[in-house]
């Protein structure tokens, strides 16, 4: 039941017709990787009124972290990145439960951070443990809100594998990932907002435009793009279902 | 034969565009891969995340046809 307080907090996005706020209060939402997409996403997930947010990061908070990680602030340079955004999560909406998981993401611990969850958002920075988290999407059959950034170029999909495509079904598992990838800020802003929009649509059942899709973004030329990603008959994670 | 690659991100700076800013005019031999086109003209194919064409996405073993246009993704890992 949503209180008179969430009712009002609610309530522009109430107007919306399909909108079910219930539904999005009932659901948990995995966030692993506090960057510059996590950030994004986390915050607009936890306006928008997901009831549960699981937030994964082992990393702390950096200066240089803070032209694109809207989660934080100069106070928070030294600090644990799931604890600031905790806080701040706290701050903006405090009806949103925050489970904190101040940990990188690994193989071990993949199955039990995602069991339970309606939707994974990838706010990841390198492309191994993006693999990791979608072979246990595709294990728990999870669908997977794909993002990654490089300067002003994004990607954003939706995986659901077997019923879709996965992302080793996308690129190949053994392409490796730089160290301190350029990124303009707005574009991990960008992509993590389609992201948690993709999420929300998901949770209140409604069309999900980039299932089985990918979006391509390019800042530059502010060019959309949007590509069919079919599944490969020999992709080592998804093929064999 | 003659195909069009595009490219994205960083990958346009190995590409060389020589049409307009995206694209490079490529001649090629029947027959001849993706895999083996972007080896020809100095692309290592590990530098190719995905490529697509028809808002599709194309495998590199695929052999294109003359005058086909197919886009080139860089890896792309930060967040």
């Amino acid at each position: 039941m949503l209180s008179n307080e969430e009712k009002e907090r609610y309530s522009r996005q109430m107007l919306i017709p399909g909108w079910d706020q219930e539904r999005l209060k009932q659901a948990t939402v995995l966030i692993v990787g506090l960057g510059g997409l996590g950030s994004a996403s986390a915050l607009y997930l936890a306006a928008a009124g997901i009831g549960r947010l699981r937030l994964c990061d082992g990393d702390t908070v950096g200066r240089s972290d803070l032209n694109r990680q809207t989660l934080y602030s100069e106070s928070s340079i030294g600090l644990s990145k799931v604890d600031e955004a905790g806080r701040r999560i706290a701050d903006l909406n405090p009806s949103v439960a925050v489970e904190k998981f101040n940990i990188f993401l690994d193989s071990q611990n993949a199955g039990k951070l995602a069991e339970g969850c309606q939707v994974i958002v990838d706010g990841l920075d390198n492309l191994e443990s993006r693999f990791v988290l979608n072979k246990e999407s595709f294990r728990q059959r999870i669908p997977f809100v794909y993002g990654a950034v490089h300067g002003w170029l994004g990607y954003v999909g939706l995986f659901l594998a077997p019923q879709t495509a996965c992302l080793a079904c996308l690129m190949h598992p053994d392409l490796v990932s730089r160290d301190r990838v350029p990124v303009a800020g707005i574009t991990p802003g960008t992509i993590g907002l389609i992201q948690a929009n993709e999420a929300i649509k998901w949770i209140l059942g409604r069309t999900a435009s980039l299932l089985g899709r990918l979006l391509i973004y390019d800042g530059t030329d502010l060019s959309f793009e949007i590509i069919s990603v079919e599944k490969n008959p020999a992709c080592p994670v998804c093929s064999k279902a | 034969m003659v195909i069009f690659l595009k490219a994205g991100g960083e990958l346009r700076t190995k590409l060389n565009p020589d049409v307009d800013f995206y694209t490079r005019r490529v001649e090629t031999k029947e027959g001849q891969s993706l895999r083996d086109i972007l080896i020809g003209i100095g692309i290592n194919p590990a530098f190719v995340a995905f490529a697509y064409r028809d808002d599709k996405v194309t495998r590199l073993d695929y052999v294109p046809l003359d005058g086909e246009v197919i886009t080139l993704q860089p890896p792309v890992s930060g967040g």
